[in-house]
């Protein structure tokens, strides 16, 4: 009976620790590299000399700390002052060193100022450019229907683009207009949550026992299933022992708009696509939606 | 059902339940019982219960599962003794009945931390806890009240390891500043002696390895195995700082990337086998070693397995760390320049570079921390196998750079993994399970008298395999990643086997009715 007091208290604690923290005003310093390109460069130097091992080059996600560069909002650190202070001190509870003594506090703003600039998606600043004409690029010659949906409309083969510029960044949307490869930085750390077949799209031919054979785009699968969207737009379910499975090297998104399109229409492209989403609520900890644990 | 009710029937059984282990238990523990990180000293992983077979795992079906709230990725090894299961995190165990999975107690140290936590220890009725703020701690395994609560000798950081209890110390380890193991007194807490790999002014053998460098790095974040009768315990050490860049460090580098025996009683250096000499891609030693006797080349021996980060399976004589084997398991291995003698001679045409050098196996490794099994009765050793290379960075081509480098999978290849079954003494390949989607790391394994192979997979399944034949014969999708090893007890008749998958501890068990 105690016990259970005892975690309710606790559970009590955690809740208004949180709520104080969603709530505590930035009275600490900004941070007085912010606007400067020469010290934010440095800071990325600095970045990539001391935290990869951990973060990542370039904060793309390492072996054991969360990539700082990826689209998911959820950061801990909010303000200039709290991002300085993790780097300087450390972060308790965690394997996040302080870096006191090895960095000076000039270094830290520096580094405080290039992980800041990590942070965001494309619709933090949108490309300019006509987006009613980039959305009929979308529509009509680049064919992107063909394959994506936008808000109900197009094909359901490839990912959904409703919500599209609030995921990813500008430089990873040309990235995927434009190159075969294209890295997307996932939520990092040792054991990445997601599966790779939903973050990479790979396209298989499967061959079922009456001999007929279905070309489609693996959502997932494991040792003994497979997961199938077809190119016939109907989600096919497999057991991995009964069929035969050949993976296609490449995948189905083309990576010639730079040269399909002209340099209009790829910019009205990128306008439209980069306002795909909704403008996210400010950067808060964490969400906490009624409704919730305080049961019994 | 409410917390409360579900709690108050718990508590009245653990006040029933004998729960008193000392130091005869873990020499030869009851295999009801899983007692230590590795199951025994020995380290084999493998379980003697054999109600779950073969013939009937095909029917094995999840009896409970345990939310550990506010945490995620779990690496740690239940504890399970007389009935009740432990499981750990930095400054956290939750005892749990082992039949039902409902809590008993809780102990909760603040802050609440995340991390990999590897397990805890159990001996003489109590349970050991590593907290965040670098201290070391003895619970009453029946109720979790603090019995002491020691700061870490020397201030130091203590890695996420499960502490290793041999002959009534309770060792542990760490990576700041360098990497370290410590004993102290299990029931007092009083500190006895630590070990580093860091070779000082009485070793100028191993300290003219690093020449000129200052000797550093070389952390220890997994657990050893123990010899009772030898006295000695085995660990691995990890790579020598900095990390990627050797030219400061010619040399060997002792004791980077080795295996150590140390003495149990003094912590003194018995001998120490180096598996990367001047290390440059991070293959750390910390791969469990496992303790095997029998028939080598028809001569018995006390032997030492190892499957290495390095991609070479080493036996070993545990009595001397003379070498006697090494065997290539993954297709690719170019580190190195050839062998002399027991000595493997690195090539520096793959060191790190700016421009970017692939090297195999990668920085992952071609097998790493999550532990091996061995099958006494088949003579197998079983183990996580990565096949793939990798590309070493390094940021700048200064001399001494710092951490500037990365594990850098090549672009469009993946890694892929593997349960793969080894002739224990040939080094032989004997079969190969492929672990589809899992790419990287893995969970750990364990064997069972059984005849089954239980081989968690990277992203939930649950899969146990035939020790013979490595045929699948029963899976379950537990719905997150995994990435601890399973472990195997019985309670009141009836054997279970449990694994944690990120934060929750699943438990599986025959259907009702019995073994059939």
């Amino acid at each position: 009976m105690r016990l259970a007091v005892a975690i309710a208290v606790l559970a009590l604690t955690v809740t208004a620790a949180d709520a104080q923290r969603r709530a505590a005003p930035d009275t600490g310093p900004r941070n007085p590299f912010a606007d400067n390109q020469a010290a934010i460069d440095e800071g990325r130097g600095l970045f990539n000399t001391t935290c990869t091992g951990c973060h990542g080059a370039n904060g793309a996600a390492g072996e054991f700390g969360p990539g700082l560069a990826i689209p998911g909002r959820s950061y801990a650190r909010t303000t200039d002052s709290q991002i300085f202070d993790a780097i300087k001190n450390g972060i308790t509870g965690t394997p996040m060193p302080a870096h006191a003594g090895k960095l000076n506090d000039d270094q830290v703003w520096k580094v405080a100022a290039y992980v800041k600039g990590l942070r965001g998606t494309a619709i933090d600043a949108p490309s300019p450019g006509d987006v009613a004409a980039g959305e009929a690029v979308f529509r009509g010659k680049g064919q992107c229907g063909s394959c994506h949906m936008v808000k109900g409309q197009g094909s359901i083969v490839g990912p959904d683009l409703t919500n599209l510029a609030s995921l990813r960044k500008t430089n990873s949307i040309i990235d995927a207009l434009t190159k075969e490869q294209h890295r997307v930085y996932g939520p990092g750390g040792a054991q990445p949550h997601l599966l790779t077949p939903l973050s990479v799209w790979p396209v298989v031919r499967v061959t079922t026992a009456d001999g007929k054979t279905m070309r489609g785009v693996l959502r997932n699968e494991d040792s003994f299933s497979l997961q199938v969207m077809g190119l016939d737009q109907q989600l096919h379910l497999y057991d991995r022992s009964k069929v035969k499975v050949v993976y296609e090297p490449k995948g189905l998104m083309p990576s010639d708009y730079d040269k399909k399109l002209s340099k209009d229409e790829f910019n009205n492209l990128l306008a439209y696509l980069t306002r795909l989403g909704t403008l996210p609520q400010p950067a808060s900890a964490a969400v906490k939606m009624p409704g919730g644990p305080e049961r019994d | 059902m409410g917390l409360k009710h579900a709690l108050l029937p718990s508590l009245l059984l653990a006040a029933a339940v004998p729960s008193l282990v000392v130091a005869q238990d873990l020499l030869k523990p009851n295999p009801k019982d899983w007692l230590t990180y590795s199951g025994q000293y020995h380290a084999q992983r493998h379980s003697a219960l054999k109600q779950i077979t073969a013939a009937n795992v095909g029917r094995l079906q999840a009896k409970w599962v345990y939310h550990m709230t506010g945490q995620k990725d779990l690496e740690a090894v239940p504890i399970i003794a007389n009935g009740v299961m432990y499981v750990s995190q930095y400054n956290r165990i939750d005892a749990l009945d082992a039949r039902s999975g409902n809590i008993i107690w809780q102990y909760q140290r603040q802050p609440i931390a995340t991390g990999a936590q590897r397990g805890t220890g159990f001996w003489n009725n109590k349970l050991y806890v590593t907290t965040s703020d670098k201290h070391l701690l003895a619970l009453d395994a029946r109720n979790g009240s603090v019995l002491w609560d020691v700061a870490v000798h020397d201030g130091l950081q203590l890695a996420g390891q499960a502490p290793l209890i041999a002959k009534g110390k309770l060792i542990v380890s760490g990576n700041q500043p360098h990497g370290f193991i410590q004993a102290y007194d299990a029931d007092t807490g009083q500190y006895l002696w630590s070990w580093t790999p860091v070779p000082g002014a009485d070793d100028p053998k191993a300290l003219a390895s690093w020449g000129g460098q200052k000797p550093d790095g070389m952390p220890i974040w997994v657990s050893g195995s123990f010899d009772p009768d030898l006295n000695l315990i085995y660990y691995g050490t990890g790579q020598p700082e900095p990390q990627w860049a050797g030219e400061g460090r010619p040399g060997d580098n002792l004791y980077s990337d080795c295996i150590v025996a140390l003495d149990v009683d003094t912590g003194k250096l018995k001998w120490a086998y180096q598996n990367t000499p001047h290390d440059t891609h991070d293959y750390d030693s910390l791969e469990m070693p496992v303790l095997v006797n029998g028939n080598w080349k028809g001569k018995p021996r006390k032997m030492l397995l190892q499957a290495n980060r390095n991609g070479f399976y080493y036996v070993l004589d545990r009595t001397n760390g003379e070498f006697l084997q090494a065997t290539q398991f993954v297709k690719k291995v170019d580190w190195l320049k050839g062998w002399d003698g027991g000595k493997p001679i690195p090539d520096p045409a793959h060191d790190p570079s700016v421009k970017g050098t692939t090297t195999c196996p990668s920085t992952a490794g071609a097998t790493n921390w999550p532990s091996p099994t061995y099958d006494p009765a088949l003579h197998m050793f079983y183990f996580v196998a990565q096949e793939g290379c990798g590309i070493n960075l390094r940021d700048t081509a200064r001399n001494y750079a710092g951490t500037g480098y990365l594990e850098s999978p090549e672009e469009g290849k993946t890694w892929q993994l593997f349960t793969r079954a080894l002739d224990a003494f040939t080094g032989k390949k004997v079969w190969d399970y492929e672990q589809v989607t899992s790419h990287h790391y893995g969970p750990g394994l364990m064997s069972t008298a059984g005849g089954v192979l239980f081989s968690p997979e990277e992203f939930g399944q649950f899969t146990a395999l035939d020790s013979k034949t490595g045929k699948v014969l029963w899976h379950f999708n537990t719905g997150d990643v995994i990435t601890a090893s399973p472990v195997s007890y019985s309670v009141d008749g009836k054997q279970y086997v449990a694994v944690i998958s990120s934060s929750n501890v699943f438990s599986f068990g025959l259907p009702d009715g019995g073994a059939k």
